[in-house]
């Protein structure tokens, strides 16, 4: 019966005496003593050396190399990463990690991917506090991939594009400024701090380009523009375009944010209560006329 | 789950013999069984019920669901435990890992003693530097004087707190539960419901059943019944506690461990919860004191 | 007068002297006779140290006190533990939150002293604390400013942050 070794373990438990605080032990090497030595000679220097100012642990003050200028101060100034940290980052996500979260159903492909969905597979590693500006979704494991979505990303290239719409479905780039990103990559706290959905701000100015691009699908392109280059884009890579029109799930892969909007079905200004389970929405024209705008 | 139970037909007899080695530590044959239900007590109900997160490598763990509103035991249904939980390699190192963390992380040092800045006194040199022929001394609290402070001496707080890694914390309370059904000392009971709140009932009743002797009791719900709070109350070494206050700790410190089936399904929910969810990783982190 | 007497004495020592003989040798056989040499005379010895065990004539000198051993069933005891797995069984509790028996400001906390009575002037500062017990505060605030002094200038810088770091 005993063909496993733990079933042999559990089997042999049941004749020796009972498992009890007194008869547990870790395994061997697991409780290291300290290391410093103690006794006559044990503990003499410390492992600090012997005499001089190493001895004495006389360390330098920050910045000093033994002299009286600074080192910081001995070279003259060049500004190769000025302004560096103030840039947006896009964490990558590659083609082929989507397609394992929706093999693995960690994502629904019947439905619309946004970065809030991408966050929810407990696999995506982004923090709105290092200027993380949301996906950029790269083309590798492009030729593998299968399925047919309606994806929203925050930066995107040619053959990633290429490479969604060849298999039937559509991709966004979308902005998000980083209030909306906090309430995006971490939705039920935010939810649960009861503050009202902030409204998406526009993009920088460094961005406009970019997000008003049909090229690149940018959420604020105009719509007939964004048609014709997709069939631009299956002449230049050489698919036929398959017709989202005719398809059965067309609402669905046609479904886009308006550009004020940051959670699919919820509107800005709208106040979320979990514990009830109600929205509550504003009625106050000021409000209303602040999160319309 | 529970709640859904079937109650079904006796299996087959095998399976009755085969769950018979994890049984209760009286052994109880199937004619026993049918000698019972001859007596006129009802006959022993097979509580099968759908596993979550079924595993596929053939383990299979059932035990005796037991009455206590008799001193006499009797049977009264079988249950199917799950295997990932009842039946896990019983890695004792993991299980001190646990203890070793339950005593040390709520561990707190408040033992201080007093530096030569923090005494009284001190502040004046007590005799000139020359002239005296003496030592030279800046203090009467310097740590060379009698009376004088101590130096590198104990400083108060200190805290020997750490925390263990969410899975083997899991894996060290799916250890102990393995370990106590392999040793027959975890019993499993319909409900904690006694005829009377005499202490000697639940005495006579871990004597009758070779329990014991020291009982833990564990129930899905915040206030026990009545009896049994009152009788459990004046023997030391029975206690009951809520299934969330359930601890490796506690099922080593008590010989036996009585399981309630609302405990039971409550215990098996929340560690097949933690070790199936989607965010181990994250779960997995290391602690950080701001995080909770 | 003395002088007189004093005089006279001297004068009957010399007229007599007391026959003495000196003693050259000393045989084993009068050591023998003479009886063990007595020392420590007056002091009674407390350990025995003849003998076999046990001291049935010498009960007095074994330690009479007897083993109580403690109750290991006491409540902090028998129900010693609880909640460290609240985490897992209630979903959302964490065990650092009920350690009700624990300072607030060290639930959950793990560092060197500097740390610590950092944190401790952070969350008792507001309050009764500094205005209750003026000098036990006056007395941590002393010990922070000596630690950030000789932290930042005697040791290495990196060494401080080093276990914030990984706690």
């Amino acid at each position: 019966m005993a063909t496993r070794g733990y079933e042999k373990a559990l089997s042999m438990l049941k004749t020796l005496p009972r498992v009890g605080l007194f008869n547990i032990a870790p395994n061997p090497g697991f409780v290291k003593p300290s290391k410093r030595g103690r006794g006559q000679h044990g503990g003499d220097k410390h492992g600090a050396g012997n005499k001089g100012s190493k001895a004495r642990q006389n360390y330098m003050r920050t910045g000093y190399e033994t002299s009286l200028r600074p080192y910081y101060l001995s070279f003259t100034h060049e500004p190769y990463y000025l302004g560096h940290h103030l840039k947006r980052q896009y964490p990558p996500l590659s083609l082929g990690q989507l397609q394992l979260m929706i093999d693995t159903d960690r994502i629904n492909a019947e439905k619309p991917i946004d970065l809030v969905q991408i966050c929810n597979t407990g696999l995506y590693k982004i923090n709105p506090q290092c200027k993380h500006y949301g996906v950029h979704l790269t083309d590798e494991g492009a030729d593998s991939f299968k399925a047919k979505v309606n994806i929203e990303v925050q930066w995107a290239t040619e053959p990633v594009i290429a490479a969604v719409e060849r298999n039937g479905g559509t991709i966004t780039t979308a902005f998000f400024d980083p209030p909306s990103l906090f309430a995006l990559t971490n939705v039920k706290k935010f939810l649960e701090s009861g503050e009202p959905i902030p409204k998406r701000m526009i993009p920088p100015e460094d961005a406009i380009s970019y997000y008003t691009d049909p090229k690149m699908r940018g959420y604020l392109a105009d719509p007939d523009q964004v048609s014709w280059e997709r069939l631009v884009l299956a002449q230049k890579y050489g698919y036929s375009l398959p017709k989202i029109e005719e398809d059965p799930n067309y609402e669905m892969l046609t479904l886009r944010k308006d550009p004020r909007q940051i959670f699919y079905g919820l509107e800005p200004g709208w106040v979320v209560n979990l514990i009830d389970r109600i929205i509550l929405k504003p009625t106050d024209p000021e409000l209303q006329e602040y999160y319309k705008g | 789950m529970l709640r859904r139970l079937v109650m079904g037909a006796l299996r087959p007899n095998s399976c009755v013999q085969a769950a018979h080695r994890l049984s209760t530590t009286t052994e109880s044959s199937p004619s026993e069984v049918e000698q019972y239900s001859s007596d006129g007590f009802p006959p022993p109900v097979v509580l099968s019920r759908n596993l979550e997160f079924p595993t596929n490598d053939g383990r299979k763990r059932m035990a005796w669901v037991e009455n206590i509103d008799t001193v006499q035991e009797r049977k009264l249904g079988m249950i199917d435990l799950h295997p990932d939980i009842f039946a896990v390699p019983p890695r004792i190192d993991v299980i001190w890992n646990n203890v070793h963390w339950q005593k040390l992380y709520r561990k707190v040092n408040l033992v201080q003693v007093n530096n030569r800045a923090e005494m009284i006194g001190g502040g004046r040199k007590p005799w000139q530097q020359k002239g005296l022929g003496r030592a030279r001394q800046g203090s009467i609290r310097a740590p060379q004087w009698k009376h004088g402070g101590i130096a590198h001496g104990p400083r108060a707080p200190t805290t020997r707190f750490y925390m263990l890694p969410i899975h083997t914390r899991l894996y060290g309370l799916r250890c102990m539960l393995s370990v106590k059904l392999a040793q027959d000392d975890l019993h499993i009971v319909n409900a904690l419901d006694i005829p009377t709140n005499e202490p000697s009932y639940l005495e006579d009743l871990a004597e009758e059943r070779q329990w014991g002797p020291s009982v833990l009791f564990v129930d899905d719900t915040d206030v026990a019944p009545e009896n049994i709070a009152i009788a459990a109350d004046q023997i030391k070494h029975m206690n009951i506690m809520p299934v969330y206050g359930l601890n490796v700790y506690s099922m080593l410190n008590h010989d036996t461990l009585v399981l309630t089936l609302a405990a039971l399904e409550r215990i098996e929910k929340q560690i097949l919860y933690f070790m199936h969810r989607t965010d181990r990783a994250k779960l997995a982190e290391k602690f950080k004191t701001s995080q909770v | 007068m003395s002088a007189c007497i004093s005089a006279v004495a001297n004068g009957l020592r010399k007229l007599w002297i007391p026959p003495v003989s000196q003693v050259r040798f000393r045989f084993h056989k009068d050591k023998i006779e003479a009886g063990p040499l007595r020392r420590r005379y007056g002091y009674e010895e407390k350990v025995v140290f003849k003998g076999l065990l046990p001291h049935v004539k010498h009960e007095n000198h074994i330690p009479g006190r007897q083993y109580i051993p403690g109750d290991k069933w006491t409540p902090d005891k028998a129900l010693f533990g609880q909640n460290d797995y609240i985490d897992i069984f209630s979903g959302h509790i964490h065990p650092t939150k009920v350690l009700y028996d624990v300072p607030l400001y060290l639930r959950g906390f793990k560092g060197n002293e500097f740390q610590c009575l950092m944190r401790k002037q952070k969350m008792l500062k507001h309050g009764e604390i500094p205005w209750r017990y003026p000098t036990t505060w006056r007395k941590m605030n002393k010990r922070i400013g000596y630690l950030y002094r000789y932290l930042n200038r005697h040791t290495r810088t990196w060494n401080v942050y080093r276990s914030r770091m990984t706690s």
